[in-house]
């Protein structure tokens, strides 16, 4: 027996077969008949195995690299006299890692790349990342398919939450190579939505072949660390993913069978039992749920009588009838909203209070203080919102109940010990609420940095779920706009909102003489249930009274 | 005489899977009449299939393991084989089961009509029986009408000396050559019979192996054990021609192993497959398309192309088993009386009554590879049971196959004695989505070949005592 012998490829039946895995590395001990490398035929992948048992000496091919029959892969050494036992050892995992178990550790801040355990280092998992929201949230638009080359950022699929729409982005370039998700279909944190094929091991569509050297690139790229976020879970089962592109479905027959009765698509319900299995319980929940959840459709949701109300649908009109008519399309945003605002809109007793507040004596320190902001080139301006916010978490503080949601049994109150502000902001597709976070921590200054780039945010469409979450209570503004007063709608499960309309140069009475003042209107909706008519005129006049005389801010 | 009877469901064959359907479809409230054109019910299965050549399988191994008692220290003397009484005996199962079928009809109101039955519409199926034509009106009808043995153009199949697999279970005489053309399940076990009886037994198979649909390892192993029992084994070979001549039938062959001109043989048993009967009960006369073979397409409820005729069985594919005929059964007898039924089963299992047995479920190692499954096999050789041992049949394998990444069992195959008594637990495991852990977790009795199945587990978990483990932990030197 000759001490170093080469590795042929034996008949791998076609004439050239890309390599798609290394299974084992120089220096390894390898059994007769071992895999070292794993290749892709066009029927099937195969290992090509160990001429002998012996030392791996040299290992010439790279994953993606094309080889056929008679090639030279490596070289190995005979491992003495030693034969390997007479009963064939059950195939052993190689001893290359590919624990996936490794994943949840990665605190994702873009989708983050999982490797896939059985395809080698270039094929990763891109998943949802954190998007600020617990369950599974619908998928409304899937904007690649399969064998679509996409660049890193580039929008895989849309999601749709409570609060707004968002695309999951592509954590790398490369070639989609499968799609693990369908509109109309649930995911949430840490799903996987494609499999992609990073360019390195693109197979030979791709025009240009690529060095093979980069092909650990998946691996490199370390997911940036995103503050204030919790790490994304894995998927409840490792192998949910392939099972659901297969339709095997972790259940029993007779789930299968209760799950066809009722028309339930298995692979959309996720599973509590041991390892994500799926229980009859899980099948029984998911069609409640599906018969409970609101139609994110207003007009069905009033025929419907959600809630118990019953109300005649409007019948259809043939408006061309009566002259030229154009169909435009909801935005997204508004398809979204309005089931939620009708919600709030039909569920909350509304009331709203109107008041005036004394701006003058603010006006006049603002433009003071904007003459400072411009020469310090402090780059941005002072807006009276800004008061108005820090008026109003100063104002929760004194009135905790405004500051506070019914609990989900409507038997008593959370309140809350901070103080986030939702401000309505008016995009080009349609109104959104992105929420500053504890309002009265900070000074004018970073609140009006922080409200500067939050609406530009918003305008932009770059506002995350999480931007739109914890809100304690809601300003909008359209002072900038026109109009004396407005009833806003509650913004749920919050209890109250304050509207500001434009400010109005008045004159009032100061006891002596009628004198100019600016005053600006104020509209406060509220909560009925949690809040009485004097209670929210006293927080009515109090919130006016600070921000009539603001030093009563730091009082 | 004529008659004429109305029914809301009709169902034509009452092999395992007309008289099942009938049965579940009766027990779901509905009027039900089953045609047949045997004088019993049991169709092929019980009349000229699984169960008469069952009954003579178990003279055979009686015979054999009489003979094997030799060497552990017990000696029988030859036997003395009464062919006639053996013939009988067999026939009294065929009576047991086929009567007490008969029997179960009557206590479920399910009106038997004798004869054959073809469509004359989508509404009406005639009936030739003894005594006269039944015309029975339907609102819905299960075609269950099997299928039969395949004939081959060049072989004489008029020649008394050529059998068939039900000329094999009449066991006219126990022929001194006998060729069994077709090394599937069917060929091997009349095989194993005639041999065991005292025939010399050649075989020949046209692939490459005995019982291709089977895992290569797992035949080898049976091939290995079978070296003595045939006389020769002519695998990748096919016989061209037979002449048959007063002193015997001549075959001529052609191929890997074809022996060089012509062989004698006294008997020829051609077990080459089955094929549907789809195009003998006049499905077209009801609009039901069949295809060129005779198979009838069927949806996932068994409906055929016409809505309110099902098919179940051997005519609407493979695997032509009973079993899976039975679950068909159940589904279209469900699915007819409203409920929202299919056949969609994860696996369905195989099983030779050979000596050894060999048996598999779900996906075998070489489908496992043709569809690219990621999959791990786990291979527990019986070398190392208590049990197998104390039998004296060490040979066989216990092989689990399991997805790789979650350890899902996938499959497996068994070959050894009563391997296809120890089937079902692999088959309940795939179905129910179970894992190597909860397999290996499992207690299984000792000594029983059964735990086989567990110690298999075990070997995938790296839990294994019972062999050297090839995933314990490398102790540092």
């Amino acid at each position: 027996m000759s001490d170093i012998q080469q590795i042929l490829v034996p008949d791998v039946g076609g004439e050239e077969v890309e390599v798609i895995e290394i299974c084992v590395a120089v220096g390894d001990t390898l059994e007769a008949d071992e895999g070292i490398v794993t290749v892709e035929t066009d029927k099937a992948s195969m290992d090509i195995p160990a001429p002998m048992a012996g030392e791996l000496t040299s290992l010439s091919v790279n994953v993606g690299d094309k080889i056929k029959e008679g090639d030279v892969i490596g070289e190995m050494k005979a491992a003495g006299a030693n034969e390997a036992p007479a009963e064939p050892a059950p195939a052993q995992e190689p001893e290359v890692k590919e624990e996936p178990a490794a994943a949840p550790e990665v605190t994702p801040a873009e989708a983050a790349p999982t490797p896939v355990a059985s395809g080698g280092s270039e094929v990763i998992e891109v998943v949802v990342p954190d998007i600020g929201e617990d369950g599974e949230v619908d998928i409304i638009d899937v904007l690649v398919a399969v064998g679509d080359e996409v660049q890193e950022e580039d929008g895989l699929i849309t999601l749709e939450t409570d609060k707004a729409t968002m695309d999951v982005p592509s954590s790398h370039a490369g070639i989609v190579k499968e799609v693990l998700v369908s509109v109309g279909g649930k995911i949430g944190t840490g799903g996987v939505v494609v499999k992609l094929e990073t360019n390195s091991g693109a197979p030979a569509a791709i025009e240009e072949p690529q060095a093979p050297a980069v092909q650990a690139k998946a691996e490199e790229v370390v997911p940036a660390a995103a503050p204030e976020k919790k790490a994304a879970p894995v998927p409840h089962h490792p192998s949910a993913g392939e099972f659901k592109a297969t339709g095997k479905v972790y259940t029993s027959p007779s789930i299968r069978r209760l799950a066809r009765e009722f028309g339930v698509d298995l692979t959309l319900v996720k599973g509590t039992g041991r390892k994500g299995r799926i229980l009859k319980e899980d099948v029984q929940s998911y069609v409640k749920y599906e018969l409970s959840r609101p139609k994110a459709n207003a007009g069905s949701s009033v025929a419907s009588g959600e809630g118990g109300l019953q109300v005649v649908a409007a019948k259809s009109v043939d408006f061309s009838k009566f002259g030229e008519i154009e169909t435009k399309e909801l935005t997204r945003i508004q398809k979204i909203s309005g089931p939620f605002l009708h919600r709030n809109w039909v569920t909350i007793p509304h009331v709203t209070q109107f008041d005036e507040a004394d701006i003058t004596e603010l006006e006049k320190f603002r433009k003071e203080q904007n003459v400072i902001c411009e020469k310090q080139k402090m780059g941005f301006k002072i807006t009276p919102l800004v008061f108005l916010m820090k008026a109003a978490a100063k104002t929760l503080a004194e009135f905790p109940v405004f500051n506070s949601s019914l609990s989900d049994d409507g038997e008593s109150l959370i309140l809350k010990k901070y103080f986030h502000i939702g401000i309505a902001v008016d995009t080009p597709t349609g109104l959104v609420v992105p929420v500053v976070r504890d309002v009265d921590k900070k000074g004018i200054y970073e609140l009006s940095k922080e409200l500067l780039e939050i609406s530009a945010k918003a305008r932009d469409g770059k506002l995350k779920a999480a931007d739109m979450q914890g809100g304690c209570f809601t300003i909008s503004s359209l002072g900038g706009i026109g109009g004396t007063a407005f009833t806003p709608i509650v913004n749920a499960p919050e209890v109250a909102i304050l509207g500001v309309s434009k400010s109005d140069m008045k004159p009032k009475w100061n006891g002596k003489e009628f004198e100019p003042r600016l005053m600006l209107p104020l509209s406060l909706s509220y909560d009925h249930r949690v809040i009485d008519g004097a209670l929210a005129a006293r927080f009515s006049v109090h919130l006016a009274s600070v921000i009539s005389d603001i030093r009563k801010l730091v009082l | 005489m004529s008659n004429e009877i109305k029914t809301q469901v009709v169902v034509l064959g009452a092999g395992p899977g007309g008289y099942s359907a009938a049965f579940r479809a009766a027990d779901l409230g509905l009027d039900v009449v089953l045609v047949e054109s045997r004088k019993t019910l049991g169709g092929v299965c019980l009349n000229v299939g699984c169960i008469p050549s069952k009954a003579l399988l178990h003279v055979a191994k009686v015979i054999d393991d009489a003979k094997e008692m030799a060497s552990h220290g017990v000696s029988f003397g030859a036997p003395e084989i009464d062919l006639d009484k053996v013939r009988s005996w067999k026939d009294s199962v065929i009576g047991q089961l086929t009567g007490g079928l008969g029997g179960m009809a009557k206590q479920r109101k399910v009106t038997t009509v004798y004869g054959y039955g073809k469509f004359t519409s989508d509404k009406t199926i005639e009936v030739e029986g003894e005594d006269g034509t039944t015309t029975v009106t339907f609102d819905n009808a299960i075609i269950a009408c099997g299928s039969s043995v395949v004939e081959l153009p060049f072989i004489p199949h008029d020649d008394p000396r050529v059998i068939d697999s039900t000329g094999a279970l009449e066991l006219a005489d126990v022929p001194e050559e006998m060729l069994v053309l077709g090394g599937g399940i069917i060929g091997l076990e009349m095989g194993t019979v005639y041999s065991s009886l005292g025939s010399n037994v050649s075989v020949v198979e046209f692939a490459d192996q005995l019982i291709p649909a089977a895992d290569a390892d797992v035949v080898k192993i049976y091939t290995k054990h079978n070296k003595t029992r045939f006389k020769e084994i002519m695998l990748s070979t096919k016989v061209t021609a037979v002449e048959a001549k007063e002193d015997g039938l001549y075959v001529t062959f052609e191929g890997k192993k074809a022996p060089e001109g012509q062989v004698r043989y006294d008997k020829i048993l051609v077990a080459v497959g089955r094929k549907p009967n789809g195009h003998l009960v006049a499905a077209d006369k009801a609009g039901v398309n069949v295809d060129e073979r005779g198979f009838i397409n069927v949806s996932n409820e068994l409906r055929t192309n016409v809505g309110h005729i099902f098919a179940i069985g051997d005519v609407v594919g493979q695997p032509m088993l009973a079993h899976k005929a039975v679950h068909e059964a159940h589904v279209a007898a469900e699915v007819i009386a409203g409920k929202k039924h299919v056949f969609e089963p994860r696996a369905i299992p195989s099983i030779a009554y050979t000596d050894p047995e060999i048996a598999w479920v779900g996906v075998t190692e070489r489908e496992a590879k043709e569809q690219g499954l990621n999959v791990e096999t786990a291979n527990f050789p019986w070398a190392a049971s208590g049990r197998a041992i104390a039998s004296g049949r060490t040979e066989g394998k216990t092989k689990l196959i399991f997805d790789k990444d979650s350890g899902r069992v996938l499959g497996g195959s068994i070959v050894g004695i009563n391997a296809g008594e120890m089937l079902g637990e692999i088959g309940l495991a795939v179905e129910m989505g179970a894992d190597a852990e909860d397999v290996a977790l499992t207690i299984h009795a000792h000594p029983t070949l059964n735990e086989s199945i567990g110690l298999a587990a075990e070997i995938f978990e790296g839990s294994i005592t019972d062999l050297p483990n090839a995933k314990a932990v490398k102790k540092k030197k």
